[in-house]
């Protein structure tokens, strides 16, 4: 198989997600990027041709998954090879304190929209035995200060692990677990981390990491600083 | 001893009211079926509190809390869940939107919003109700699986942070329930008796919430299925896939 790829790639206007785009677009690939903004223009927001920008706010699950669906089929694509989804919010505190809009916030985007998504673009995933790939968190072995984020990464793990299964021979599932990174991440979230943002990974780096996981055949991926230093190395291929 | 039980009409939430009362305590039980309450309040008279409410609406959930009798509970079991069986593409998006809300985001809101005023006692308890697929996986049933991973990392999260407040969380992880809810899930020619009975679940779950135990896997089988599932986990998801997913004769949500 060579040529340009078809890449979803969900959460794509900040952090990881914007720079997947920009990466596999300026790589020659069609990429349908997806947030929850609306962009006044797209084209120089992202710099890059060949990317198409969806406003699909996953706080309206089911209505984001639809709109994807929809614009899938609006431009003509038969496949995806590849769909990332990235988009995700965080809220850090103490559990008990934890407002109750922020919790349905964060089930709605992290976990509920995924699920939809997945399920609406299946056919497309199908047809050339594409990759459905979930962006998880190495917050998903429990976090107490993170502590609905860290259920809702919990939830995709456990999602990847069984519809892997189900669906072996007609599409992969793969789950990366990116460890903290230099994005905005912890700030939306509410969470002033100070000097410890120097002992998280650079954005670039973690994007490479992403990049290759998704090349590779491993079905589930922890982004360590020492998995994302090779990865930085490591020869690109047709993705 | 005063407890809140969702789920509270039927199956294992039943058998925990049933036993929790014949113990002498003062129950609240929520679930959304008025017919299956009503029995309950019948039988029991006094000492049951019944509350209807739909756990799948937030602001539902937001009302029945402020209005709730009790000013503090020494137990909450969180025990209300549905299912989705079936190929995962073939479901409707809204019906997963209803489970994850009802599996995961109603038993979060429920701690937030009674933690948050106090309302659970120095030394009482939160119990959420996981399942061995937890351990297992469950092709068949992704997004099902999905929310029970997901609330036994909830729990595993906030166990600390609710140590310094004098509250212990037990999360449960059992296998297969003899109930009419399992019924309808189970592959066809399933056999019920190999399922556990919910009264022998309920007393193994209120001796789990007298002992120091975070975690319980309830019975033989639950046993050894965490034991092969750490073991063997992709062996497990397999066995798994064989066992339900191949036999699947349709979709139920």
């Amino acid at each position: 198989m060579e040529g340009p790829c078809n890449i979803l790639i969900t959460g794509a206007t900040d952090g990881i997600g914007l720079l997947l785009a920009k990466s596999y677009a300026a790589r020659g690939h069609r990429v349908l990027a997806t947030g929850r903004r609306a962009l006044d223009d797209h084209r120089t927001y992202f710099g890059v041709e060949r990317i198409v920008y969806l406003q699909a706010d996953q706080q309206e699950p089911v209505r984001a998954a639809k709109l994807i669906a929809e614009t899938a089929q609006k431009l003509g694509w038969e496949n995806i090879d590849v769909a990332i989804l990235n988009a995700a919010i965080g809220w850090a505190g103490s559990p008990d304190q934890e407002p109750a809009r922020s919790v349905q916030n964060q089930i709605a985007i992290n976990l509920t929209a995924p699920v939809c998504i997945a399920a609406e673009i299946a056919p497309w995933l199908f047809a050339q035995k594409g990759k459905l790939v979930l962006i998880g968190s190495t917050a998903v072995k429990g976090q107490g200060s993170f502590a609905t984020y860290a259920a809702t990464k919990a939830g995709l793990d456990g999602l990847a692990r069984s519809l892997r299964a189900e669906w072996r021979g007609r599409a992969a599932v793969q789950i990366i677990h990116p460890g903290p990174t230099q994005t905005d991440m912890h700030k939306k979230a509410g969470m002033s981390v100070g000097l410890a943002r120097r002992l998280f990974m650079r954005p670039k780096r973690v994007v490479a990491a992403i990049e290759r996981a998704v090349r590779s055949r491993s079905k589930r991926v922890v982004v360590t600083r020492s998995y994302a230093f090779f990865a930085s190395k490591s020869k690109e291929g047709r993705l | 001893m005063t407890a809140l039980v969702t789920g509270a009409a039927n199956g294992l939430g039943r058998a925990i009211v049933e036993r929790l009362l014949d113990a002498g305590h003062d129950v609240t039980a929520i679930d959304r079926e008025e017919n299956g309450l009503n029995a309950l309040a019948v039988e029991y008279k006094g000492a049951l509190t019944v509350c209807l409410c739909d756990l799948a609406d937030p602001e539902a959930i937001a009302r029945t809390v402020s209005s709730l009798r009790e000013p503090a509970f020494d137990l909450v079991i969180l025990n209300a869940g549905i299912s989705a069986t079936g190929r995962f593409e073939e479901i409707p998006p809204d019906a997963y939107k209803k489970l994850i809300d009802i599996n995961l985001q109603a038993p979060i809101l429920l701690t937030t919003a009674l933690s948050r005023d106090n309302r659970v006692n120095k030394g009482g308890k939160l119990v959420y109700i996981s399942s061995l697929s937890h351990a297992v996986g469950y092709p068949g049933a992704a997004v099902y699986a999905a929310t029970k991973d997901a609330l036994a990392i909830y729990a595993r999260s906030i166990r600390k942070p609710f140590k310094k407040n004098g509250v212990g969380v037990l999360t449960v992880f059992p296998g297969p329930i003899r109930t009419d809810h399992a019924e309808l899930h189970a592959p066809p020619g399933a056999k019920a008796s190999k399922r556990m009975a919910p009264d022998v679940l309920a007393g193994l779950v209120l001796k789990a919430i007298s002992s120091r135990k975070t975690e319980l896997y309830p019975g033989g089988a639950a046993a050894m299925g965490r034991f092969f599932g750490r073991l063997m986990p992709g062996l497990a998801t397999s066995a798994m896939k064989r066992a339900i997913y191949d036999k699947l004769d349709g979709n139920t949500y």
